[in-house]
């Protein structure tokens, strides 16, 4: 029996149905694969410079030789011309690599990985604060959300949470946290309910990671100073070591420096705040100059954090005249954690001075750079 | 900074990816043209004026890369004149299923099986308008057509579809005897 049993409207729905495919490749390892992100306006000029620079020397030379009398000097010349014309092949030859060599190794242009603020537009910036697979440090990870239309950041930050790739990411499975975030405005609060058979409260570890996870989420994402806390509606969390909880204040998170911290299986370090903060900003330069309780040293450029000044929230620190800064993601990665250093302790802007190099990655430092939005940047889709 | 850039990539990359993987209908090949559309995306970005969406010009981009993968492929014109000789490709089952397709319902595989029958155009359209959910005038806009043209590209893409899938009923599910009918 051959009789079609789908109609065009029942086909249109198994194609709707089709799955939803999804690149799973982590943005920044792809974005390093695009070959052309930051073009050289004129490729043509250096070797330009050097043919030119070679040919003035030929008829500087050879104007000499030529001045000589006898033939042979003449022939001396031509071996002259000869030697000089294999140097300027050699010239151009040497020439084209160290041109590459200033856009980094195999032209891959170092990409930033944090949200700035012409990025965000219309959108709104979520940070959720993701423990490591060891549990021993929290990750913020951001993302920018477009189209919320009426929705406040709460709503987009519940609608979110379940979206969370924490393994592809190399992070630890938290998310959807298994409460109800609702803020209420009669007491400027955000209350979290978990119910009755909630896992927070088992084991000391898990209870810290959920107390921890929600001041870092609130503080990232609103200004609210309080979160209350209630179990199944009635108030209050019980936790295993610190008894029953009614309620969390909520400090605003500042003064850390950030460092760098590698997931395993990832080539890319997430930028993280170190767990204590520091009484001034050259202290903070100076730890992420060091390895530091998991996490590892972010400071690859050579600062001279006793010389820096702040004028305006503009944080003008120079750095070693004679240090090789070099164009590449590891240092992009760095300047990025010393601009969110920066940040915390309320700095708008920061200025390199006597910067050997004018360009690293996206920043010009030639000019005075705004510190980012909010670190690590990653979509949630 | 390439924030502009930067936004239509993060924004529509994972769009664009899904859009050629129905297209090519292989997980790598996809990836490696969604680059290729980014590149090309990079090039003329600063010249788009915005007289179309942000979306339906990433996708007529992306849909641009496909056709020249395809021509650039060997034998490209073997496989173009199976689609005209029905009775050769009706039984032709020669790409191994991706896994995301492998594990759906019957029916989806087999949806997924007959759009290789479909025509770079026709495979557009279906993919456009019911797995992008764009709408005709969107689809015409990606694809510099009519409106009427996507209309009948698409009335004929779903005749076509549902021919293959009465193959495939016949074939592989006339063994059950449970009446082949669409979850609603």
């Amino acid at each position: 029996m051959k009789k079609s049993e789908w109609s065009d409207r029942e086909i249109e729905e198994l194609l709707r149905q089709m799955p939803k495919v999804k690149d799973h490749r982590n943005p920044i390892d792809m974005n390093q694969n695009f070959p052309f992100k930051k073009r050289n306006a004129f490729p043509w000029l250096v070797p330009s410079i050097a043919t030119a620079a070679a040919v003035f020397l030929c008829i500087i030379l050879g104007t000499k030789f030529i001045g000589g009398p006898t033939s042979q000097l003449f022939q001396e010349k031509s071996l002259n011309e000869k030697s000089l014309n294999q140097q300027i092949t050699l010239k151009k030859e040497n020439i084209q690599p160290k041109d590459q060599t200033f856009s980094g190794s195999d032209n891959r242009e170092p990409l930033k990985s944090s949200i700035y603020e012409n990025e965000v537009r219309k959108g709104k910036v979520i940070t959720y604060w993701i423990p490591d697979e060891q549990a021993q440090n929290i990750i913020p990870i951001s993302t920018i959300v477009h189209n919320i239309k009426n929705k406040s950041r709460l709503d987009v930050f519940n609608e979110k949470m379940a979206q969370l790739n924490e393994n592809e990411w190399g992070l630890d499975d938290f998310y959807p946290i298994n409460a109800d975030f609702n803020f209420n405005e009669k007491s400027g609060t955000v209350d979290v309910n978990v119910p009755a058979d909630h896992e927070y409260g088992k084991g000391s570890s898990n209870e810290l990671m959920f107390i921890n996870i929600i001041k870092k989420d609130i503080s990232s994402n609103s200004n609210v100073k309080k979160a209350r806390l209630f179990t199944d509606g009635k108030p209050g969390i019980e936790f295993g070591n610190t008894g029953i909880k009614n309620e969390i204040m909520i400090q605003p998170e500042r003064h850390h420096a950030y460092l760098f911290y590698y997931p395993n299986r990832h080539e890319s370090p997430y930028l993280v705040p170190s767990i204590e903060p520091f009484e001034n900003i050259r202290d903070a330069f100076k730890a992420m100059k060091k390895d530091r309780n998991g996490l590892k040293k972010s400071m690859h450029l050579k600062i001279k954090e006793n010389e820096l000044s702040i004028r305006n929230k503009v944080l003008y620190l120079p750095v070693e005249r004679d240090s090789k800064i070099k164009n590449d993601q590891l240092t992009v990665f760095s300047y990025e954690a010393l601009l969110l250093t920066a940040k915390e302790f309320g700095m708008e802007k920061v200025v390199i001075t006597d910067a050997p190099i004018k360009q690293i990655g996206p920043f010009d430092l030639t000019k005075e750079n705004k510190v980012p939005i909010a670190p690590n940047m990653r979509n949630i889709e | 900074m390439d924030s502009v850039f930067d936004e239509l990539y993060n924004k529509y990359h994972q769009d664009v990816f899904q859009f050629l993987f129905y297209m090519v209908r292989n997980r790598e090949q996809a990836e490696d043209l969604v680059q290729e559309v980014y590149i090309r995306v990079f090039k003329s970005y600063d010249r788009f004026e915005g007289k179309s969406s942000e979306k339906t010009w990433l996708f007529s981009i992306a849909r641009n890369v496909a056709i020249d993968y395809f021509r650039k492929q060997k034998g490209w014109k073997d496989k173009l004149m199976e689609k005209f000789d029905w009775s050769a490709s009706q039984v032709k089952d020669s790409d191994p299923i991706p896994e995301e397709i492998a594990v759906q319902k019957e029916e989806i595989q087999w949806v997924y099986k007959s759009m290789e029958h479909c025509t770079m155009d026709q495979r557009a359209v279906i993919t456009l308008r019911f797995i992008h959910d764009l709408s005709i005038a969107e689809t015409a806009q990606t694809l510099g057509w009519t409106e009427s043209k996507v209309k009948t590209t698409q009335h004929r893409s779903l005749k076509l579809i549902k021919r293959h899938m009465e193959t495939f009923y016949v074939k592989e599910g006339s063994n059950s005897d449970e009446k082949v009918r669409v979850e609603r």
